[in-house]
């Protein structure tokens, strides 16, 4: 059997340089904007707690704690605040900027020489003349400095807002990571690298200026910015009458976008959606079609309908337990244990179990406890003390209550114990630290196994796509063969890829297949 | 001229306070505020150009209230030195010295002029105007820094300790250039210093302070042989002898001299010269001076007889 050879990196961004080049400029807009807005606001608010001094205590403090705030979670508060996409990034990437200039501004000028200040001012100078002629001109190498590490900050975080949409080298960056795919991970990590670097040096050449050309810089740099900033107007996504956005993995796997594209021939031009918001995000009317999981509790908490995928491009993802042979070998009572959740688990009750999750927020172990103790399979833990298992998941509901289902099946029903690395960030994370031995268990799906993990060629995968069982027994057989890893008996649910849409929106426009959207989006 | 009426000022934290000060300086006059660290001299002459406003009393300057004046028209109308010259360190020389012409929106050539004639007068090379104040010695950044000041030709000029980052030598020659500089015969100057030998050799008037108060104002031969309190008796002692030769002339202690000399071989001085002066030359041989059409040989023995006289008198 001829096995496709993993996508390189070269090979990605010459297949993607025109997605790439987009991405850099998005990118480099997006860091830009954010950091002249930072100058625009930052800049007088530290000259103003140089004059003011009583002020600088709270404003430093203030825009410290800002800084202290998780990326990840900054863009989170603000997508309630303002919705997803361009602004919410843009207003986060604002706020991380804001520190450095408003500091550097500050120290900059209560560090020039009282005695040139002093100077300054019994010469006549206007507390305005004094600012530009003589405080701004000699803290700029200072000024400089802040707007450097600003920009610098900047470049990484904007990877991060790729999650609400809003674009840039993150997408490759995320979307690499649950493709298992390492060439697309690097197309968007190495120029967001080189990018910092660049704008670093460019920076620090300004910095260094000397003499006359230095005043040149106080006016260069206002328009530099704008210049970059102006990158961000260039078009990015969505110009047709229904808004899609999918997640990174979506946009990048052969069971998504790009089969949408040569299957069905849909053509939209999608922004790319972190899964954590998506669904929010269709029901708030941000964006119409959605790359949903079929048994994700939001799809029924925002009552978005699945579009039946009647050319069966969405290959079955049934979740089961895979783990390392050695294992298995070393703790015979472990396969017992966890297969006893084996066919217990349908769609539907799938469907329930995360909508408990994600829209009651009830905790994923008091949801995994309960639906045990239901079955009849929940025993209280006999404080292990044979050894230690080690079960992850991925950062999405089914992961986290089968996570603690195991955890309470393996601790009730053998001696082992159990230590838990949830939320990990994506296939290519679990799958990596399962097969270099960081991990024991964690649940995965066939499809993904097949298509992310497995980088199987499109002509097998056509023959195996429609039937369940015989992607069941591929996968099996290739993760034993070569990885060493067992798949044991699947769940019972099938967590496949699907379309989704408003119930509303789909009766409007009587769409109920995929089919349906496509001839829809051709009028 | 300055005027300063009952001006007190008080800090916060009670220190360099200023305690009810009265003094004139007349147009073309130099007065040296003359004190210990902490007497109040820096603050009265921060008083004048308003970078510090008097808790009471009255500040004018050529006869109207500073209070009534905004401060930057004040400041530009008055020449400024400091210690540590405080040029700034990103304008070139020329730049530094034409500050405030800028300020006052000279036009362009006038600038120029003036820049050119102010290097001329202060011993700059004229290709020095376009270097930056850290390329030139200590000395020169000096002159450069009471060229800015004097820029704009004010009528008052405030010098805080304008040779005190010197090293002695240097601080010597630029001493003498200032006082010999002849713009500053029609100024108003204010000089702060704690140097007594700079007070002396400089101040047409000096003005002693200790805690925020005046000891003695008065004509540098008035403090001398004419203390009003000890404080300033022993201010001055431990360079007295020196103090008093360099401030009496021959002419001062001209009839204790006694009559005669002998023709040859003399340094000839005249009358108006220190003692302090003359005594240095005798090292190298007689001296003789002439006072009133008469001719005298000073020797040491006459000068020292001639000072206690004047002393005692």
């Amino acid at each position: 059997m001829r096995m496709e050879p993993k996508t390189g990196f070269f090979e990605f961004i010459q297949q993607e340089s025109g997605k790439l080049l987009q991405q850099t400029l998005t990118h480099t807009g997006l860091t830009f904007i954010s950091v002249l807005i930072a100058i625009a606001i930052g800049l007088p608010l530290g000259i103003l707690i140089t004059r003011r001094r009583k002020l600088s205590g709270i404003v430093l403090g203030i825009a410290g704690v800002l800084q202290t705030i998780p990326s990840i979670a900054l863009l989170g508060f603000m997508i309630p605040l303002l919705g997803i996409g361009v602004k919410p990034a843009i207003v986060a990437l604002f706020l991380y900027a804001l520190l450095p200039i408003i500091r550097n501004t500050y120290t900059g000028i209560r560090g020039v020489d009282p005695t040139v200040t002093e100077a300054a001012i019994g010469m006549g100078m206007s507390d305005r003349q004094l600012l530009l002629k003589v405080q701004l001109p000699l803290a700029m190498p200072v000024i400089l400095a802040g707007i450097r590490t600003a920009t610098v900050i900047n470049v990484g975080v904007a990877t991060l807002a790729a999650y609400i949409a809003a674009g840039g080298l993150g997408e490759f960056i995320f979307g690499g990571i649950a493709l298992n795919n390492t060439g697309m991970i690097l197309a968007g990590a190495i120029p967001a690298a080189l990018l910092a670097i660049l704008f670093d040096w460019l920076l620090s050449l300004l910095q260094n200026m000397k003499g006359k050309q230095s005043r040149q810089r106080l006016y260069a740099l206002p328009l530099i910015l704008l210049l970059l900033s102006s990158f961000y107007l260039l078009p990015i996504g969505n110009s047709g009458p229904l808004k899609a956005g999918f997640t990174p993995e979506f946009m990048g796997r052969r069971d998504g976008n790009p089969g949408l594209r040569t299957v069905y021939g849909i053509h939209v031009n999608p922004l790319v959606i972190s899964d954590m918001i998506m669904y929010k995000a269709a029901y708030e009317k941000h964006i119409d079609i959605i790359s949903g999981s079929s048994t994700d509790g939001r799809g029924k908490a925002f009552d978005l309908v699945v579009l039946q995928d009647d050319k069966h491009i969405f290959p079955p993802y049934y979740a089961a337990p895979i783990v390392n042979n050695t294992v298995l070998e070393n703790y015979p009572e472990l396969e017992p244990a966890l297969n006893l959740l084996a066919g217990t688990i349908n769609d539907s009750i799938m469907t329930a179990l995360n909508y408990q999750v994600d829209y009651l927020k009830y905790s994923p172990e008091k949801v995994a406890r309960e639906f045990l103790l239901q079955k009849g399979l929940f025993k209280s833990a006999r404080n292990g003390s044979k050894g230690t298992i080690r079960i992850g998941c991925k950062i999405f509901g089914d992961g986290y209550i089968l996570a603690n289902m195991y955890k309470m099946l393996i601790e009730g029903h053998t001696d082992l114990a159990v230590s838990t690395k949830l939320g990990l960030g994506g296939t290519k994370i679990c799958f990596d630290a399962l097969n270099n031995n960081q991990l024991d268990v964690y649940p995965e799906y066939t499809g993904t196994g097949l298509l992310a993990i497995l980088q199987t060629p499109a002509n097998i995968t056509d023959t195996l796509i429609a039937n369940k069982d015989k992607v069941y027994a591929y996968v099996s057989r290739e993760f034993e063969k070569q990885y060493g890893i067992k798949w044991l008996k699947p769940i019972g649910f099938n967590n496949t890829y699907a379309l989704m849409m408003r119930r509303q929106q789909m009766a409007d426009l009587q769409i109920k297949s995929i089919s349906d959207l496509a001839l829809y989006l051709k009028k | 001229m300055i005027q300063l009426s009952n001006v007190s000022k008080f800090f916060e934290n009670g220190k360099n306070a200023v305690d009810d000060i009265s003094f004139t300086v007349n147009d073309g006059e130099i007065m040296v505020l003359l004190g210990t660290s902490g007497c109040g001299k820096t603050t009265t002459l921060r008083l004048i150009n308003r970078l510090l406003d008097a808790s009471s009393g009255t500040v004018e300057v050529n006869g109207e209230n500073v209070k009534n004046i905004p401060a930057t028209t004040l400041r530009k109308n008055i020449g400024y030195v400091l210690q540590n010259n405080g040029l700034f360190p990103h304008y070139t020389v020329k730049e530094n010295i034409s500050t405030v012409p800028q300020l006052l929106n000279w036009p362009e050539d006038k600038i120029n002029a003036r820049c050119q004639t102010l290097l001329h007068k202060l011993k700059l090379a004229p290709e020095q105007a376009d270097s930056y104040p850290h390329q030139l010695s200590g000395g020169q950044q000096q002159r450069v820094g009471l060229a800015r000041a004097l820029a704009a030709d004010p009528p008052v000029l405030l010098m805080d300790e304008p040779f005190g980052a010197l090293d002695p030598l240097t601080r010597y020659a630029v001493r003498q250039e200032f006082k010999s500089l002849d713009e500053l015969h029609t100024k108003t100057v204010v000089l702060v210093t704690h140097d007594i030998e700079e007070a002396f050799q400089l101040g047409d008037r000096i003005c002693l302070m200790n805690a925020g108060r005046i000891q003695q104002a008065g004509r540098p031969a008035d403090l001398l042989f004419h203390p009003a309190n000890d404080f300033v008796r022993n201010f001055f002692d431990s360079q007295r002898t020196q103090l008093e030769l360099s401030t009496l002339h021959i002419s001062d202690i001209w009839d204790s001299i006694p009559e005669g000399y002998n023709h040859n071989g003399h340094t000839k001085i005249t009358a108006d010269s220190s003692c302090w002066k003359a005594l240095s030359l005798l090292s190298a041989g007689p001296v003789i001076a002439t006072h009133q059409d008469t001719t005298k040989e000073i020797t040491g023995t006459a000068i020292m007889h001639g000072l206690q006289t004047y002393k005692t008198r």
